[in-house]
């Protein structure tokens, strides 16, 4: 059975004619060589009614969080009880037998009941002196910071930027007239199936390879939109675009550099979208990219 | 006369008698051995399952698998020196320890219903996609719709609490894996 396909691209919700009804109204009508004739007529008619929509690819290019989020206060009461109660049901370690042992020594040796094996055992590193380089060499050592120069100077080009969240690539690309910040998009070309039409897409925006890698075959998201009256209008082109969204993960730390196919980039939190992305697009656009609080 | 002629003759043959048939020939006479032979021979056969022994204990012994091993025995008698004497917790800290499981709880249901609605959310969009696409052309639905056999196995590394530091050369040197792998 054919769907015969209506003009959606108007506001009204035009409830679709319900097909099985119609066509039991009619077989009460007809024979059955006038239903065929009828179903072959209306399959000709949504052929040569069927608009022409580009068909366009986009990359949804994200930085996957590279350090662990701060602790929430309720995890970190919990983290403490937790660590708490594990001392207490615990058994003493070799550690701490060897610590309980030194003291009893010291003890022995202040009061003067200090045997030669206790004095030869003084002489020895004692268990406290370990636990003390050992605090030590922790606290030298040079953790890399979480918050990075590119946090505090806000390079939105830099990868390096919101290390426990994800970055977004976003794109300033000229549409007709204007130019847009949306994610890189382009229209797929005779032979490529979506997927490798993204791949080009990405490709053709950045100068060098992006190692980037991609998250199977099929579209993450989908956006249509209709093209300004005076291009619709004239023959043989489109009514608008339909955009299909490939999710990739950006493998790569090096930093990008732009290509000649678009104008600007820049790597976008969550939060920044709203003032770079249009908003019905960014609305689009968050329904496939995961929640973030 | 015949009587006493016949008993001469059946008395012996009264003695005679055949034994079972054996198949066999009688056993030979075992000769015995000189001691010293016999000595040389075991301390031979000693010599060789130590020189066997000796060769199998120069070879590097293979360490057992983690999931293998076991807890050293000795632990067991010493588990009343390891044991800690703490005070009982009191009855104040207790209830708040409860509260607090309680609590978080409801933050983890919460969390988890965030999760799953995300998820949700996400099928929901990719399905729309597919839709589109099915209706655009049929053709690129299907190849949409194929497997990447390229994906898996897939690999991550997970979140640390620190980013790497940039260009660190560790004291140590690298740690290189050399385990055999039986794929």
């Amino acid at each position: 059975e054919t769907e015969i396909k209506l003009a959606n691209n108007t506001n009204k919700k035009i409830r679709g004619m319900a097909l099985p009804r119609t066509c039991i109204n009619l077989s009460r009508l007809t024979s059955t060589s006038d239903k065929i004739c009828m179903r072959l007529s209306s399959f000709a008619s949504t052929q040569t009614a069927k608009e022409k929509w580009d068909l366009l690819s986009a990359v949804c290019l994200e930085r996957k969080p590279v350090i662990a989020r701060n602790l929430l206060p309720i995890e970190k009461e919990v983290l403490s009880m937790a660590q708490k109660m594990e001392y207490r049901l615990s058994l003493k370690s070799d550690h701490e037998i060897q610590l309980e042992k030194d003291r009893e020594r010291q003890e022995r040796i202040k009061q003067g009941d200090a045997d030669d094996s206790d004095m030869d055992q003084a002489s020895l590193n004692s268990a406290q002196d370990f636990e003390d380089a050992s605090v030590e060499e922790l606290s030298k050592f040079p953790f890399a910071d979480r918050i990075t120069e590119a946090d505090k100077e806000k390079d939105q080009k830099s990868l390096d930027r919101m290390l426990d969240r994800h970055l977004l690539l976003v794109v300033r690309q000229k549409l007709g007239t204007s130019s847009v910040w949306i994610l890189p998009q382009g229209q797929r070309q005779e032979g490529e199936t979506m997927r490798q039409a993204a791949e080009r897409v990405l490709a053709e925006s950045f100068d060098g390879k992006v190692q980037s890698r991609f998250l199977g075959n099929a579209p993450c998201g989908f956006y249509k939109y209709k093209y300004p009256k005076h291009i619709r209008e004239q023959d043989g082109n489109s009514i608008g675009a339909k955009v299909f969204f490939f999710k990739a993960h950006v493998t790569s730390d090096s930093p990008l550099k732009k290509g000649s196919c678009i104008e600007d980039f820049a790597w976008l939190g969550r939060d920044e979208l709203d003032s770079y992305l249009p908003e019905k697009y960014r609305k689009s656009v968050t329904e496939f990219l995961i929640d973030e609080d | 006369e015949n009587m006493i002629g016949i008993r001469r003759f059946i008395q012996p043959l009264l003695g005679f008698h055949t034994s079972a048939v054996q198949c066999a020939e009688p056993m030979k006479k075992k000769k015995k051995m000189d001691p010293s032979i016999i000595r040389h021979r075991e301390q031979r056969k000693m010599k060789r399952i130590e020189r066997s022994i000796r060769k199998l204990e120069r070879v590097e012994r293979p360490l057992k698998p983690l999931d293998e091993t076991q807890i050293p025995l000795s632990l067991k008698y010493e588990i009343p020196i390891r044991q800690r004497q703490l005070q009982p917790i009191s009855q104040d800290i207790e209830l708040s320890q409860r509260e607090l499981l309680v609590a978080w709880s409801h933050h983890k249901q919460k969390e988890a219903e965030r999760d799953l609605a995300c998820i949700r959310k996400l099928l929901d969009a990719q399905g729309k996609a597919l839709k589109e696409l099915k209706l655009e052309s049929e053709e690129l639905y299907i190849e949409a719709t194929q497997l990447d056999l390229s994906l898996l196995p897939y690999k991550a590394v997970g979140p640390t609490r620190t980013p790497q530091i940039k260009g660190y050369d560790p004291p140590d040197g690298d740690y290189i894996d050399v385990s055999r792998k039986w794929e």
